[in-house]
């Protein structure tokens, strides 16, 4: 029967209404091409609006002005862009802005010497001041080794002097029988205790 | 049914084109001018804003319109076109000359009045007649 195109996602059967009748959302083309004509306009003549010569004379003149002036101001805008356009990219305005980022790029790079050559001061000085510390530092230790060499070389000086002190008592081939027969007759005996006040305690507990 | 590639196609002679989109709630519209492609949806995703225009009448009894004539200039000079809604609202603005339909249906509504004005006129002779 009346197979409405329905635009919806809901299909036609799920609405409530009689199968005859077309229910769907107002959109355009309902009718399918199929379907008949509807009862009251069986007998419709469609007729365009009544046009009024006169009218018509006066309007199409209007539009003919119309459309020439919008053309021409068409033509103008485009001419005004393309003017501004140029301007920007090649004339005056690129003049200026290469000039004003000339400028600034100058004093930027001023600026930038300034603060280089302050720094600059600040580091020489402190490089100074450490180079002085350092210098000190140096002296220091300068001094400070000479003085371990010297503590050194008295310490080893005062070992060989005990050294050769030690070496009138040392037991020396020549001495040898001389000291042996010394040995045996002086028999030392070791058999004592001391304490730490540093009484000595000749008799032990097993004394034979 | 709407594919995706339908709507990432690239426009093939399409045109720029400055026109009223419709915005706002049931009973209340509200467009926004807008510069678009001539293809694409009514509401959908445009180039750029131009302007607004409140269709119903305020406090004050004014209907406002807004445009950003520097841009507006800009799209025309690129080749947009305009509908004839927006050319009659930059018509009445003084920006487009004035729109022939404007000038029209002004005239066609004097003539309307002053045929009323004539017939209540008559009709009232008549009625005076009547009554002596």
């Amino acid at each position: 029967m009346l197979r409405a195109l329905s635009r919806s996602p809901a299909p036609v059967v799920s609405l409530l209404s009689p199968r005859a009748a077309v229910l769907v959302e107002t959109v355009r083309g309902r009718k399918s091409r199929t379907d008949p004509k509807a009862k009251s306009k069986l007998g419709r003549i469609k007729t365009p609006p009544p046009v009024d010569p006169g009218e018509m004379v006066v309007l199409k003149q209007r539009y003919t002005e119309y459309s020439l002036i919008l053309r021409a101001l068409r033509l103008e805008f485009k001419e005004q862009m393309l003017r501004k356009k140029y301007e920007e990219e090649v004339g005056s305005v690129a003049e200026e802005r290469a000039k004003r980022e000339e400028e600034e790029h100058r004093s930027l790079m001023a600026l930038n010497d300034a603060e280089n050559l302050r720094m600059r001061e600040i580091r020489e000085q402190r490089m100074q001041q450490e180079a002085e510390a350092a210098e000190l530092k140096k002296r220091d230790a300068d001094i400070l080794r000479q003085q371990e060499l010297e503590n050194y070389i008295k310490e080893k000086e005062r070992h060989i002097l005990l050294l050769q002190e030690e070496a009138k008592d040392f037991i020396t081939p020549e001495n040898l029988d001389q000291r042996i027969e010394e040995a045996l007759d002086n028999p030392k005996n070791y058999n004592f205790a001391i304490d730490k006040e540093g009484r000595v305690v000749k008799r032990t507990a097993f004394q034979r | 049914f709407m594919s995706p590639s339908f709507l990432l196609k690239k426009y093939h002679g399409g045109h720029v084109v400055i026109r009223l989109a419709l915005g706002g709630a049931t009973n209340r519209p509200f467009y926004r001018i807008v510069a678009a492609y001539n293809k694409r949806a009514r509401d959908s995703k445009y180039i750029e804003q131009l302007g607004s225009y409140d269709p119903l009448p305020n406090t004050q009894n004014e209907k406002l319109v807004a445009f950003n004539y520097e841009r507006i200039k800009y799209w025309i000079a690129c080749g947009a076109h305009t509908t004839k809604p927006v050319a009659k609202l930059l018509g009445l603005a003084g920006f487009f000359p004035l729109h022939p339909m404007t000038v029209t249906e002004a005239e066609r509504r004097q003539k309307a009045a002053l045929t009323e004005e004539v017939k209540t006129d008559s009709q009232q002779q008549v009625e005076q007649k009547e009554a002596l």
